[in-house]
């Protein structure tokens, strides 16, 4: 899979933007924590992007680490800090104190996020009718953590028509006790399973609704007053007794907070949110609330600018080219941090012959050899083998050469780019992220303060 | 190499086949500021790449000369607005809102254009005819019985932002000297590329604001160029927004046929108009197939004004002897700026003028995106789109608002009772500021000389 060349060059007219002390490549998960730190450090930085990244098919939680057979989020992540070569290795001490501080950056900009790496991983249910344990969540999916008791039953209610989200279907689903995790004793679920869909005001008659169309429609305080008293009369029609609703996630956008505030106030029960399909509101939330924070402090995020050369001097980069319309755009840069998103997100490439690249920097890949790439089984346990492919880097996140050497001093990997992890199995990806990309912020901050002391010192010498 | 390697060569095909690169993922369809607003459109996704399926297999030669030519399954595509946020969301570089323009004028092409969309993309002749019964015209369009029966005749909304013609055209009040050797007159000796730009000033500063042009001919002459507006008509986007590409096409030659001789004597063409500037750099090509060297040198040549200020900035040249301007300035980027992946240059030349205080509205799209917010149609869904925005304008204290393309400052003012003003004309301002501190056209004076 080359590369296409969907930006042909008409010119070689450059401009040359003045300079960042570090551009971040990626709007990503990783790519942004590295960016939020950097500009909380003191950095001029500028993150730039080609398009958006995971968050958008994200479920909106934060995966610290679940790998099978942990019981909490800190057991996997010792599991996987004693697994050799996997970035806990070096990042495990990190990973708490950078999940605090993000989480902290994200209540602030009013997406609050609930549940604790030392509890117990928590089942929850999925929008296909099927459950995932989750430690981290946003505050509108934490009431699925508590708990279950052995009088309360599940409501699940939607919007009648709503094609990512049947009621009916998923209750059908979520009445079998295996799909909460197959030990009927062991495993709390709720009793009883119910289903309701509701006729929404103004909804009857329109096709193709998506979720973002609902979340708009909740963004509207008058609009989700009547929905939700509709909702809440239906839960009550449905059944007594206690228990909890499972909403699809969409509860607002813009006022995400105020549709939640209103949801919890008005219906009868504590309600919950069921992330959906792509495109997923609670991570478009985590998105636009990590966008706000890193704009907030003066960082800048472009999207849509997709890089297509960094210059380097051999041991340092020294620039990075963007495509503009008609031209390349140059931003001197102090530092990069390269958080591309590894092969799903299009910072590695396949090339025909086998070989994993990187093509931003040609950096050296890890990779499993070409007659390895597949399992024979698409639902390998142990994980595909392909997903650990990435960037080797020494512990300040550098990338390195075969002889463990760093390849260049002013580059710090981050996100899913990093090698030895095999984020779907392991469910580690946004603690990796979190803690990669506060580390590379560290690691070229320090940069930036030692390049600052020498050019005072030699200043103040001169 | 490979077929798709010798196919992503041919050009024509770099938009209809990106397509290919699509994963589904839904990304164009959360920024989409149309599809957010109304059900007549479902989303770039769905029109765009998944419907380019259907017509790709007419793309491909050799044609089977029985092969039926597809044009569109979804005729819902003419409701896009073309303001090509999708384009820079996509994380697989799919070039969605191009290949939506394109499908819209395979839908058009072969049939007589509607009498609205042919006017609508006529903009050189609605300005001359407009400029020269300037006041008759400015007091018909404003005219509530007669924009009712526009509305019902024409299909132009009677509430749609029609800017005012000036008194003359900005050709009109050119020496022959700043119209260049290739002007009317010819012969003119002109300044070298390093002292001299050509101005694309397009047709908004031509008929409606030649105060713009003469702000960015006056902020170009602080910093020692001279400024040569040479033979031009209108860039064709009017005409590509409506899907009348043979149209467009002679507009793009007739530029072409000018520029190009400037570009390759190393002049940079410098427009005020931040579509018109985006439209040389790359719609000819992506949608016109326009491709050849003439494009090619122009569209390497051409930058927007602020793109091009801050360029000198990078290079030590811009004067940034800037009076104070103490004022809080809140700014739209147009949709149309982001396509051109230079960031938000207003902004930070803004940052170089003592005490003004620019706020950067953060808003997608306000909704006109060129000529779609006139239709009779499309006014409520543009109105939706930029809603948020002109609700947070109206609440602000400021007395004036920023932003680098003419069809939105229209909409805005129009949505705000706000004067909008181009990003140029607070250069322009800041400058007359240090010539003048005491008659430093603050945001009060700039209200009453709108």
């Amino acid at each position: 899979m080359e590369p296409s060349p969907s930006h042909p060059r008409t010119s070689l007219a450059r401009s040359i933007v003045p300079s960042s002390d570090v551009v971040v490549v990626g709007a990503g998960l990783a790519g942004l924590t590295a960016a939020i730190a950097l500009v909380d450090a003191g950095a001029k930085v500028t993150l730039v992007a080609r398009g958006h990244a995971a968050t958008h098919w994200t479920a909106g939680g934060l995966d610290v680490a679940a790998p099978p057979g942990s019981n909490t989020a800190a057991e996997g992540l010792a599991r996987l800090k004693a697994r050799r070569g996997h970035p806990y290795a070096f990042l495990a001490a990190d990973v708490r104190p950078a999940v605090d501080w993000l989480m902290g950056v994200l209540s602030a900009e009013g997406l609050p996020y609930a549940g604790d790496l030392d509890a117990p991983l928590r089942t929850m249910p999925t929008a296909i009718g099927s459950t995932r344990r989750v430690s981290l969540v946003p505050d509108a999916q934490s009431a699925a953590l508590a708990p279950w008791s052995l009088d309360e039953r599940l409501v699940l209610a939607g919007p009648a028509g709503f094609k990512d989200f049947w009621p009916a279907a998923l209750a059908a689903s979520l009445e079998r006790p295996r799909v909460w995790g197959g030990d009927e004793a062991a495993v709390a679920r709720p009793a009883r399973v119910e289903a309701v869909s509701v006729e929404l005001p103004g909804l009857a008659g329109r096709r193709n609704l998506t979720a973002l169309h609902l979340a708009h429609l909740f963004d509207d305080p008058a609009w989700r007053a009547t929905a939700l008293d509709m909702i809440a009369m239906a839960v009550e029609e449905a059944g007594t007794g206690p228990g909890r609703i499972a909403l699809p996630a969409v509860l607002g956008l813009a006022d995400h907070a105020g549709a939640l505030r209103d949801a919890r106030q008005m219906l009868p029960l504590p309600p919950f949110e069921v992330p959906l399909v792509p495109p997923s509101l609670p991570g478009l939330r985590l998105y636009h609330a990590l966008r706000a924070a890193l704009r907030r402090r003066g960082g800048k995020i472009e999207v849509g600018e997709e890089v297509i050369r960094v210059d380097h001097d051999g041991r340092r980069v020294t620039a990075v080219a963007i495509a503009a319309a008609a031209r390349e755009r140059l931003f001197r840069t102090g530092g990069l941090v390269l958080a591309t998103g590894g092969i799903a997100g299009g910072g590695l490439l396949g090339r025909a012959d086998g070989t994993l690249v990187e093509p931003l920097l040609g950096l050296p890949v890890e990779a499993p050899a070409i007659g390895e790439w597949l399992a024979p089984d698409p639902f390998e346990p142990a994980g595909h083998p392909l997903e650990s492919a990435g960037i080797r880097t020494d512990e300040r996140l550098r990338p390195v050469d075969a002889g463990g050497r760093a390849v260049f001093e002013n580059v710090a990997v981050a996100g899913s780019m990093v090698a030895g992890q095999r984020y779907l199995v392991e469910r580690c990806g946004d603690g990796v992220a979190i803690a990669s990309g506060r580390r590379a912020a560290s690691t070229l901050g320090a940069a930036l303060a030692n390049t600052r002391g020498r050019r005072e010192k030699a200043g103040a010498t001169r | 190499m490979t077929i798709m390697d010798i196919v992503h060569e041919a050009s024509q095909f770099e938009v209809p086949l990106s397509a290919d690169e699509c994963l589904k993922c839904n990304v164009c369809n959360t920024v989409c500021p149309v599809a957010r607003v109304t059900d007549l459109f479902p989303g770039p996704k769905y029109v765009g790449p998944q419907a380019q399926r259907f017509r790709i297999a007419t793309l491909l030669p050799p044609q089977a000369p029985s092969t039926p030519i597809l044009t569109s399954p979804d005729a819902t595509v003419d409701y896009c607005s073309g303001c090509g946020i999708c384009t820079t969301a996509c994380p697989a570089d799919v070039k969605i809102a191009e290949m939506n323009s394109r499908a819209r004028a395979e839908i058009k092409a072969g049939h007589r254009p509607r009498l609205r969309d042919w006017l609508l993309g006529q903009t050189d002749l609605v300005g001359h005819l407009g400029v020269a019964f300037a006041p008759l015209a400015n007091w018909t369009l404003r005219n509530h019985l007669i924009r009712t029966l526009i509305e019902w005749t024409i299909g132009i909304h009677r509430r749609a932002p029609l800017p005012i013609f000036a008194g003359k055209t900005l050709r009109s009040r050119l020496s022959a000297t700043a119209k260049g050797s290739r002007g009317e007159t010819g012969g003119v000796v002109e300044p070298p590329p390093d002292r001299a730009v050509v101005l694309f000033h397009g047709c908004a500063a031509n008929y409606y604001e030649p105060h713009v042009a003469f702000a960015a001919i006056e902020v170009l002459r602080r910093n020692g160029f001279e400024t040569i507006a040479p033979d031009q008509v209108c860039c064709g986007l009017p005409f590509i927004s409506n899907g009348l590409y043979s149209n467009a096409r002679g507009r793009a030659r007739t530029n072409l046929s000018v520029l190009a001789d400037y570009a390759r004597r190393g002049y940079k063409i410098v427009g005020t108009s931040t579509s018109c500037t985006h439209t040389l750099k790359a719609e000819y090509r992506e949608m016109l197939d326009v491709d050849d060297d003439d494009a090619r040198a122009v569209a390497g040549a051409t930058w927007d004004i602020c793109e091009f200020l801050l360029d000198l900035h990078d290079q030590d040249r811009l004067d940034t002897n800037f009076g104070r301007l103490d004022e809080t300035l809140p700014y739209h980027a147009p949709c149309q700026l982001r396509s051109h992946g230079i960031g938000l240059p207003a902004l930070d030349l803004f940052a170089l003028v003592p005490g003004l205080q620019a706020i950067d509205m953060d808003h997608d799209c306000c909704g006109i995106a060129g000529t779609y917010g006139l239709k009779k149609e499309k006014y409520d869904i543009a109105m939706a789109v930029g809603d948020p925005l002109f609700t947070r304008l109206r609440a602000t204290e400021s007395a004036r608002v920023a932003c680098d393309s003419e069809t939105c400052r229209w909409q805005i003012e129009s949505a705000t009772d706000r004067p909008v003003k181009h990003p140029i004309e607070i250069i322009a301002a800041a400058y007359a500021a240090r010539d003048n501190p005491s008659r430093a056209s603050g945001p009060e004076q700039a209200a009453t000389t709108r």
